[in-house]
C-alpha cells in the first residue's frame, strides 16, 4: 500500500445542498461536499443512489436542479457562467469509453487540444504522443478505436482526457464495462495518475484501488451523503447500518 | 422519391472468390443488351437520329438543374437538419413548419409556386431589382422541395450517433457546433450515405418537373419534339434512353463514393 504522506491543498470543488431531480425521481438529494488539491475521492453505493450524476453534475454534463458548485473559485453554477471554459479543465473517463470512432486512436487525443486548446497540429501531437507513452500505448496511437480492447480503449480515453491537462479527473466506473484480466491495466495508469498528485473524483467499485489511492472515500444512497471517511475508517468501522450492509455485499 | 436503397457495397468481401451465375449481375447484363439494340435500332434509324439529335441539348439543363439543385438541397437540409434536433424552441418549431409544409405539397406543386406565385411577388415587391430566371427558378424550388427531405435524413442521421459521442466531445470542452463539426456529423453523414444518394437519383427524376416552367430539359425538349414532329413514339423513346443512361450513370457514382466512405 502506498505510505500517505502527501500534503492536500486548498479545496478546488465545493458542491452546497446540490439537488437533482429527474421527473419525480430524485437523483441527488441535497449533497454538499468539498474536494480538496491533489486529493484522490473515491464515491461508492448502490445502483441508482446517485453516484454517477454527482459527478456529472461537476462537469455540468447534468445541470443541476438546484445548488451551488464551485470549481477551482469559478461559480458554475451561476449565470453566464462559461462551461465550456470550465469543462476543459475537467477531465471525464466515461464507463462505456465514448472514444470518437471515426478518428484514431491519435487523433482522438488531438482533436480537443486543437479546436479547444488551439494547439498546432504539430504540438497536438507531441503532446498526445507523450499521454500514450504515459498510458502504456504508443504503439497504437495509428489505430482506430475497433481495433483497440477494451482496457485499450479505456487507456486512449483517459489520454484524451490528460492531453487536456485539467486540473480535475472523473472517473465514472471507468472499469465496470470491461473483461476482469484488462481492469488492472485501467487502474495501475489511474495509480500512477493518483501518485502524480492529480485531483480526483472517482466512481468505481474497485476496493483495490481504493485502499490504495483514496484519500476520502463517500458512500451515498438514495442520493444523500450517508458516510465521509478515510478508507481505513469506512473498511474498519463504518458508522452507519446501510454502510455495513452495502460493503458486506460488495466485499466477498 | 422514396425507392428502395441502392446498397449491396460491402456484403460479399470475406468470402473466398469463386464466381457463379447468381454473382453475375444479370441486371446489367439487360440492360447493355437493351441499350446496344437501341442504340443500333438508332443509329440506322433516320427518325431516331433526328429525335436524338434535336433533344440531346435537353441533357445539359437537366444535369445543371440537377447537380445545383441538389448541392443547394444539402445545404438547405443540413441547416433545416440541425434546427430539428435543436433545443431552441423557435428553431425547432421553424423547421417543423418548414418540413411539414414542403413534405405536404406535390413537388409539382412546389415548382409552380416558385415559378408563378413566389419569383413574381418578390420582382415585384423589390421593384424588379431582384429577379430570377427560369432556370433559378427550377433550381430553388426544387432545392426547397428536397431540403425538406434532406433535414430529416440528416436529423435521422444525427440521431442514431450514441448520445456518449456528445457528451465526450463537450466534456473535453468543445462547444455544441463544435461537438457537431467535428465529432457528430462525421459520423453521421458516413451513415447516411445511402438514402443520400437515393435522394440525389430522384432528385435527376424530378428535375424533369422544371418542363413546367419552360425550361428546356430533357423532358420538355422531347415534348417540343413530338409536338413539331408527331413523332411520339421515337421522342419518347429518346427520352426515357436518355433518363435511364443518366441515373444508371449517376448510381454507380454514387455507388462508388459510398464504398469510398463507408467506415471500414
Amino acid at each position: 500500500m502506498i505510505e500517505k504522506k502527501k500534503q492536500l491543498g486548498d479545496k478546488i470543488i465545493e458542491i452546497y445542498d446540490l439537488h437533482k431531480h429527474f421527473g419525480h425521481v430524485e437523483a441527488v438529494n441535497g449533497v454538499t461536499m468539498h474536494v480538496n488539491r491533489g486529493e484522490v475521492v473515491v464515491i461508492i453505493g448502490p445502483s441508482g443512489s446517485g453516484k454517477s450524476t454527482l459527478l456529472r453534475c461537476i462537469n455540468h454534463l447534468e445541470t443541476p436542479t438546484s445548488g451551488k458548485i464551485i470549481v477551482d473559485g469559478i461559480d458554475a453554477t451561476a449565470k453566464g457562467a462559461d462551461i465550456n471554459a470550465l469543462r476543459a479543465e475537467i477531465g471525464i473517463v466515461f464507463q462505456l469509453f465514448n472514444l470518437f470512432p471515426h478518428l484514431t486512436a491519435l487523433e482522438n487525443i488531438t482533436l480537443a487540444q486543437r479546436v479547444v486548446r488551439k494547439r498546432s497540429h504539430k504540438e497536438a501531437e507531441r503532446i498526445a504522443h507523450e499521454e500514450l507513452v504515459k498510458v502504456g500505448i504508443p504503439e497504437k496511437a495509428d489505430s482506430y478505436p475497433d481495433k483497440l480492447s477494451g482496457g485499450q480503449q479505456q487507456r486512449v480515453a483517459i489520454a484524451r482526457a490528460l492531453a487536456m491537462q485539467p486540473k480535475i479527473m472523473l472517473f465514472d466506473e471507468p472499469t465496470s464495462a470491461l473483461d476482469p484480466e484488462m481492469i488492472k491495466e485501467v487502474l495501475d495508469v489511474m495509480l500512477e495518475l493518483a501518485d502524480e498528485g492529480m485531483t480526483m473524483v472517482v466512481v468505481s467499485h474497485e476496493m483495490g484501488f481504493a485502499k490504495a489511492a483514496a484519500d476520502r472515500m463517500i458512500f451515498l444512497d438514495e442520493g444523500v451523503i450517508v458516510e465521509d471517511t478515510t478508507p481505513e475508517g469506512l473498511f474498519t468501522a463504518p458508522k452507519h447500518e446501510r454502510t455495513k450492509l452495502f460493503l458486506s455485499k460488495i466485499l466477498h | 422519391m422514396a425507392e428502395p436503397t441502392v446498397t449491396t457495397t460491402k456484403s460479399k468481401q470475406a468470402k473466398p472468390r469463386r464466381i457463379s451465375l447468381a454473382d453475375v449481375p444479370w441486371w446489367v447484363v439487360i440492360v447493355v443488351l437493351v441499350g446496344i439494340y437501341l442504340a443500333y435500332a438508332m443509329l440506322s434509324n433516320e427518325k431516331y437520329i433526328d429525335a436524338f439529335t434535336f433533344i440531346l441539348p435537353g441533357v445539359k439543363i437537366t444535369l445543371q438543374v440537377t447537380f445545383l439543385a441538389y448541392a443547394l438541397a444539402l445545404v438547405i437540409g443540413l441547416i433545416a437538419g440541425l434546427m430539428r434536433v435543436s433545443k431552441n424552441p423557435v428553431l425547432y418549431a421553424i423547421s417543423t413548419l418548414y418540413v411539414e409544409i414542403i413534405r405536404g405539397l406535390p413537388m409539382l406543386v412546389i415548382l409552380l409556386y416558385a415559378g408563378y406565385v413566389i419569383s413574381p411577388a418578390i420582382r415585384d415587391a423589390t421593384n424588379r431589382t431582384i429577379t430570377f430566371s427560369d432556370l433559378q427558378e427550377g433550381i430553388i424550388g426544387l432545392a426547397i422541395g428536397y431540403g425538406a427531405y434532406l433535414a430529416e435524413v440528416y436529423r435521422s442521421g444525427i440521431e442514431s450517433i450514441h448520445r456518449g459521442q456528445m457528451e465526450a466531445a463537450r466534456s473535453l470542452g468543445m462547444t455544441y457546433m463544435q461537438a457537431m463539426r467535428h465529432v457528430i456529423l462525421p459520423q453521421a453523414i458516413r451513415r447516411i450515405l445511402p438514402p443520400l444518394g437515393n435522394d440525389f437519383i430522384a432528385m435527376l427524376k424530378d428535375s424533369s418537373l422544371v418542363a413546367l416552367l419552360a425550361l428546356p430539359d430533357l423532358l420538355q425538349m422531347g415534348r417540343l419534339y413530338v409536338s413539331r414532329t408527331f413523332r411520339a413514339f421515337e421522342g419518347y423513346n429518346s427520352v426515357a434512353l436518355l433518363y435511364l443512361v443518366l441515373t444508371l450513370c449517376l448510381s454507380s457514382l454514387v455507388r462508388l463514393i459510398e464504398r469510398r466512405w463507408s467506415i471500414d
